[in-house]
């Protein structure tokens, strides 16, 4: 080791003699402040290293530790360093150097650890994966599509197998052309020839045998042998009347069902009973199906309630049936039971059900083709309909059968038409007839005093159905006797008119309305009236106190039309018109009307409020009308502003002329566009600001100058200035400039 | 077989094999062997963890290619 140091030293001392001097004169002190000074030395060693890494390695552990583990210290033999230049030499500019894995081998066995696994990891499974809790085997997604290809390569083999099968199979078969070719008609007949050669020996020795048992008596024995055999066998004798457990319907015909005995106690004395086990344990589980699915209580609409034919099947409270009284089974037995007498029976009951039922059927009658023209028969079957006999309704007021005893004959002849024709002719006839009819209810109406009868057209129609009647009644009889009934009928008829009821026809409302127009009804005008009579109220004239009565009859009450009355209205408007005096003799009041009449106080119009007068009342500054307008809602929104839908024909011809001005507070008209401005302000009461006013003012005034100004004038008075000076002058023109020769030369042209 | 790389950024740059069950201090020695440094002079850092003597490779998770700071006490 020092001697390692020392030749290094050496070699320093050749390369660098300055640093070493240096060095060597410190190289004391260093040795005993290592501690203190460790960072200059490492320095130092940097700087050393660049020359010579592996000298350097050597000089620096410590001495203590170089004994503990000498294999360390032992530097790497030179040539077995195989230094390697990284990839990136810039990256730290640091020589990279490796061992290969033999030399890191050696160097492994010499500080004692074991070589290094080289193979094991790399030739590892590739499915194998390290973790840290052991070992895993990845399995590998097994491969779809190799899985299809095996699958085709399978399916191909076993088609190939079967192919060949099959050609095997085949290939011993003959085919027609080979059977052909092989077979001779020589060999047919020979094998048939055979064939019938062995019949006839067949029944050669079975006569032999027959002839043989014969001779020795055989044939008896074996004869009576079977027939006891036959007694003592178990046969369908023995089997009747023995107890089958199923129901008869279970079974079907043709069918083999092995039964066997039941199951029973041995001390039991029950017959014995024959079961199916097969047929045992379908009977239970469709019990116990139906035990599953039956709902609890009682269901009116259930199917099992009705068998096929509607009827009840069960009794009440069947579902207890079966704890009181066991499980039913159905059971019969063999050899008693007749299917032919059981289905008559079931068929009877079906029948004694049904007696009461109707069958109908739900076939539709068969479509057919809709023709345009009736057949044949269809024709004959056809029938003009009856015509319709009008039915008059009847009324109390007049009745029928007062006017005519029998008047259901006339409603029966009147109708058909050929006998009103009949009628007809036979009114023709005999004229008397005719002049003995008397008509016109028009005359019998005559004859009650105001009332009206005759309703409307219907009532019109009834009389005439009446005197049809009557006439045809008149018909058959004759003379004298006839003229003397339609008298009696008439007066009756008249009487029955008169009995008191009221009748309202068109003529009638028209009359009454005509009575009302004159009078002074409810209808409206009525207040304004009173108005303009109450100034010769005093006079008392009777004529106003006479239609007031009327007025309070009431509108609905009936007015007889009074012309005289109507044409005394006028002369009473007159008298309103001509007013007379009052008088003034009459104290204060007299003196007070007067006045009042002649125009000296002015009378208070009590009744009308005119809007000038409750404008104090007014909103000031709320103009617009109040939107709720009150709660009724019998007018449409719409409606409210339309105003009276009658006519106002009076003002036909009123066309007004508006012309809106506004005001404002100084007393100025305003244009539509100052309204508008000022009109607002005062809506959102927020007036204009100091200076827009001072400007409009400044330009109102400016405006009044220019109205006052005159129009043939300057605003200095120039132009009669200029006037002034030329009548004192004397001259068309004025001289402007103030120089003495231009005045001169005017001078000069006015003295020319 | 693992193949580790040791870098003092000063100019040392090594590359050491070792097996994934050798301890730290096992991977110390190899590259006192091949730098010519002594081993307990070593310090191996990643970050800020240094790596402590009796623990396994495989437990610091320290895998093929992998670097690791080098430094010296």
């Amino acid at each position: 080791m020092g001697s390692n140091k020392r030749h290094k030293t050496e070699k320093t001392r050749e390369t660098k003699k300055k640093r070493h001097r240096s060095r060597s004169r410190s190289h004391s002190i260093e040795r005993e402040k290592v501690d203190k000074h460790r960072h200059h030395k490492k320095h130092k060693r940097r700087e050393r290293k660049d020359h010579d890494s592996d000298v350097e390695i050597v000089s620096a552990p410590p001495p203590p530790k170089i004994s503990r583990i000498p294999h360390a210290l032992t530097p790497p033999p030179p040539p077995e360093i195989s230094r390697q230049r990284s990839a990136s030499p810039t990256k730290g500019g640091a020589a990279q150097t490796s061992l290969s894995v033999e030399e890191t081998n050696k160097l492994r066995a010499k500080l004692g650890l074991k070589p290094l696994e080289t193979s094991t990891t790399s030739v590892d499974d590739p499915n194998k994966i390290k973790d840290d809790l052991g070992e895993f085997y990845h399995k590998p997604a097994p491969n779809t599509s190799d899985k299809v290809k095996t699958q085709k390569i399978k399916d191909r083999l076993n088609t190939q197998k079967e192919k060949r099968q099959i050609e095997s199979n085949l290939s011993k078969l003959k085919t027609l052309g080979e059977s052909d070719s092989d077979d001779d008609a020589k060999a047919w007949v020979q094998k048939n020839r055979l064939l019938q050669l062995e019949k006839k020996k067949a029944d050669e020795r079975a006569k032999m045998l027959d002839q043989l048992d014969e001779e020795f008596g055989i044939g008896t024995l074996v004869e009576e042998e079977v027939q006891s055999e036959r007694r003592s066998a178990y046969s369908n004798k023995d089997l009747r009347g023995l107890k089958v457990e199923h129901d008869m319907d279970t079974f079907e015909e043709g069918k083999t069902l092995v039964l066997t005995l039941k199951d029973q106690a041995v001390l039991d004395e029950h017959e014995d009973v024959l079961v199916n086990v097969n047929m045992l344990d379908e009977e239970r589980y469709s019990r116990s199906n139906l035990n599953k699915t039956k709902k609890p209580g009682y269901d009116a609409y259930d199917e099992d309630n009705f068998d096929e034919f509607g009827f009840p099947v069960k009794t009440v409270l069947d579902k207890y049936d079966e704890e009181i009284d066991g499980q039913k089974k159905e059971s019969f037995a063999i050899g008693y039971d007749n299917a032919k007498e059981r289905k008559q029976r079931q068929t009877e009951i079906v029948k004694h059900r049904l007696a009461n039922k109707k069958l109908e059927t739900l076939r539709m009658p068969e479509l057919q083709l809709a023709s345009e023209y009736y057949t044949d028969a269809e024709l004959a079957k056809f029938k003009k309909p009856k015509k319709k006999i009008r039915k008059i309704r009847q009324k109390k007021m007049l009745k029928a059968d007062d006017l005519v005893p029998d008047t259901t004959d006339y409603l029966r002849d009147l109708g058909s038409r050929r006998n009103s024709r009949h009628k007809e002719k036979k009114d023709h006839e005999d004229p008397e007839n005719l002049v003995m009819d008397v008509d016109d209810t028009e005359n019998t109406s005559e004859d009650l005093s105001g009332v009206k009868i005759e309703d409307d057209d219907r009532e019109l129609e009834w009389q005439l159905a009446l005197k049809k009647a009557q006439r045809v009644k008149l018909a058959r009889q004759t003379g004298v006797e006839k003229v003397a009934q339609t008298i009696k009928q008439e007066i009756d008829n008249s009487n029955d008119n008169q009995v008191g009821n009221i009748v309202l026809n068109a003529t009638a409302e028209f009359c009454r309305t005509l009575g009302d127009i004159p009078t002074y009804g409810l209808a409206g005008n009525r207040e304004e009236n009173v108005q303009e009579l109450m100034d010769f109220e005093a006079e008392g004239i009777k004529d106003e106190t006479v239609d007031d009565g009327e007025d309070a009859d009431g509108r609905g009450a009936w007015n007889t039309v009074k012309i005289d009355e109507a044409a005394a209205e006028p002369i009473t408007l007159e008298a309103a018109i001509l007013d007379a005096e009052p008088s003034l003799g009459q104290g204060v009041g007299g003196a007070l009307r007067l006045a009042m009449s002649k125009g000296y106080l002015q009378k208070e119009d009590t009744n009308r409020p005119s809007a000038s007068r409750f404008a104090h009342l007014q909103a000031q500054n709320y103009s617009i009308e109040d939107k709720t307008y009150g709660d009724d809602d019998k007018f449409g929104r719409r409606d409210r502003f339309n105003g009276p839908t009658s006519e106002f024909k009076e003002r036909d011809g009123f066309k007004p002329n508006v012309k809106l001005e506004y005001i404002d507070d100084d007393g100025h008209v305003l244009s539509a566009k100052e309204a508008f401005r000022y009109l607002s302000h005062k809506f959102h009461g927020k007036g204009p600001g100091k200076n827009k006013v001072e400007k409009r003012m400044k330009k109102s005034e400016q405006e009044v100058l220019m109205k006052r100004m005159s129009s043939t004038d300057t605003p200095l008075g120039t132009l009669n200035l200029l006037q002034a000076k030329q009548k004192e002058t004397q001259s068309p023109y004025i001289v402007l400039s103030g120089s003495k020769q231009l005045q001169t030369t005017s001078i000069s042209k006015t003295k020319h | 077989m693992l193949e580790i790389t040791c870098n003092d950024r000063l100019g040392k740059k090594v590359r050491v094999k070792c097996n994934p069950d050798d301890t730290i201090g096992d991977l110390k020695k190899l590259i006192a062997a091949q730098t010519g440094t002594h081993w307990e002079k070593i310090v191996l850092k990643k970050w800020y963890t240094i790596f402590k003597d009796h623990i396994k490779l495989q437990d610091y998770e320290i895998h093929d290619g992998m670097n690791l700071e080098l430094y010296y006490q």
